[in-house]
């Protein structure tokens, strides 16, 4: 116990970013800690507010501080401030946790509403120009993909299959497509966002 | 398409919807609202980065647990791997389906396209209407609801409140006419006739039965109030 506030406490400087980007980038479990020390409060305070209920609050806790763990690696200063970011996790947890005690059909979840990508908007014919001028741009960064993760963009948005289709036709699990296309798509993402 | 949105949900909708605390159904019915708005998006983005903020400064209760119990979950939470599981990825690869009708074929929003995942089924009312009920929660009644080209809705109101996202095509009642994204919302008490030149496919989230308050389809109000009942207590 000594320890783990001992290593806390010399992390009281540090920005919540700073924290969950080392979490996510080298599973530092004394940023992990430190961000726990900060936020766990807060996140059971919400659990109460919403349920009512202790132990419900504290399964909440523990499932979203799971989630930031998990979630860490996919964190950037692209998506907000880190309280924005867990702020979001809680309140999908929140939601689905609602759903699940008032017995609503689990076909939908809260990341299903909450999607945090504006890239899916439909689009007006100004963003449609900025869209054919970007589309270069990405031809570019697509080349420098490894092979494997060109693979999976070429099935998905070049011949237009169905992530199963291309699944299958790539012989490779569908997880594995996924993750891939996730790889590919995030790096094709940050090389437009230096270059802006 | 995105210039002519004219209906919008409210800055308190928005709020709550971003608290987490709208019905499902009418989550949903933002939720898809915002992959036609850029606007929405947008101010819902900034609300969110607010609230953020006053969660951060404001709550500030007692501690959840004692301090064993922290040290352990810490060390349980990170001996697990760190891989994000495929479908905690924030639904950004899931696909989008079309729904198929007569006349036309729509590509949903992606919210809409997972609910209706597992396939509609389509039943008719009167004045040329079809509805695909979607078990959204116990609160709402949610439906796709497709007018015919040339159909109109008995004409109507409601006790509670009824949103109706436009997904594809126009329509209009007595107050307005209405494209691709609009979010219309009619309150208790509010009679209105919609009506479609063209067709139209839309989203209706209702939290209380219809009353038709005209000609034959007054018929149907004993009916509504148990449909309601039936089809809001079917979702377990």
């Amino acid at each position: 116990m000594e320890i783990h506030e001992t290593s806390t406490r010399a992390m009281e400087g540090t920005d919540n970013e700073a924290l969950l980007i080392a979490v996510g980038n080298s599973q530092d479990r004394t940023a992990f800690s430190a961000l726990f020390d900060r936020f766990a409060s807060k996140i059971y305070a919400q659990g109460m507010k919403i349920t009512r209920n202790d132990q419900l609050s504290k399964d909440l806790v523990q499932e979203a501080m799971l989630v930031i763990w998990q979630k860490a690696p996919l964190y950037d200063l692209d998506k907000g401030t880190a309280q924005a970011w867990i702020f979001t996790l809680v309140r999908n947890r929140c939601f689905d946790m609602l759903r699940k005690l008032k017995r609503q059909p689990d076909g939908i979840c809260a990341d299903d509403i909450f999607v945090e990508s504006g890239s899916e908007l439909s689009v007006n014919p100004e963003q449609q120009q900025m869209a054919e001028i970007q589309v270069e741009q990405i031809q570019q960064y697509y080349k420098k993909l490894p092979p494997a993760q060109q693979e999976v963009i070429e099935y998905v948005f070049m011949k237009d299959l169905t992530h199963q289709e291309a699944a299958r036709n790539l012989d490779i699990p569908l997880g594995t497509l996924k993750s891939r296309l996730r790889l590919a798509l995030t790096k094709l993402r940050e090389n437009i966002g230096v270059e802006q | 398409m995105n210039s002519r949105i004219n209906h919008h949900p409210s800055t308190e909708q928005l709020k709550l919807f971003n608290e987490g605390l709208l019905s499902t159904g009418l989550s949903v019915a933002v939720s898809a609202h915002m992959d036609f708005c850029v606007e929405c998006h947008e101010t819902s983005n900034h609300m969110k980065s607010e609230l953020a903020d006053d969660w951060i400064k404001t709550i500030d209760a007692k501690k959840s647990m004692d301090a064993d119990q922290f040290s352990h979950l810490i060390d349980e939470i990170t001996s697990q791997d760190q891989s994000v599981p495929v479908d905690q990825i924030d639904g950004l690869l899931d696909e989008k389906i079309e729904l198929h009708m007569h006349e036309r074929s729509v590509k949903l929003p992606r919210v809409l396209s997972k609910a209706a995942g597992k396939g509609v089924v389509w039943k008719t009312l009167p004045g040329g209407i079809n509805t695909a009920n979607l078990g959204m929660d116990r609160e709402t009644q949610c439906d796709f609801m497709y007018m015919k080209p040339g159909s109109q809705a008995p004409r109507h109101k409601h006790h509670g409140l009824e949103v109706t996202l436009v997904l594809d095509g126009t329509f209009c009642d007595e107050l307005g006419e209405y494209y691709p994204g609009d979010f219309v919302l009619r309150r208790g008490s509010e009679t209105h006739t919609p009506q479609s030149e063209e067709g139209c496919l839309c989203y209706s989230v209702l939290d209380s039965p219809l009353i038709f308050t005209s000609g034959f389809s007054r018929l149907l109000n004993p009916f509504q109030k148990y449909v309601f009942n039936k089809k809001a207590h079917q979702r377990v």
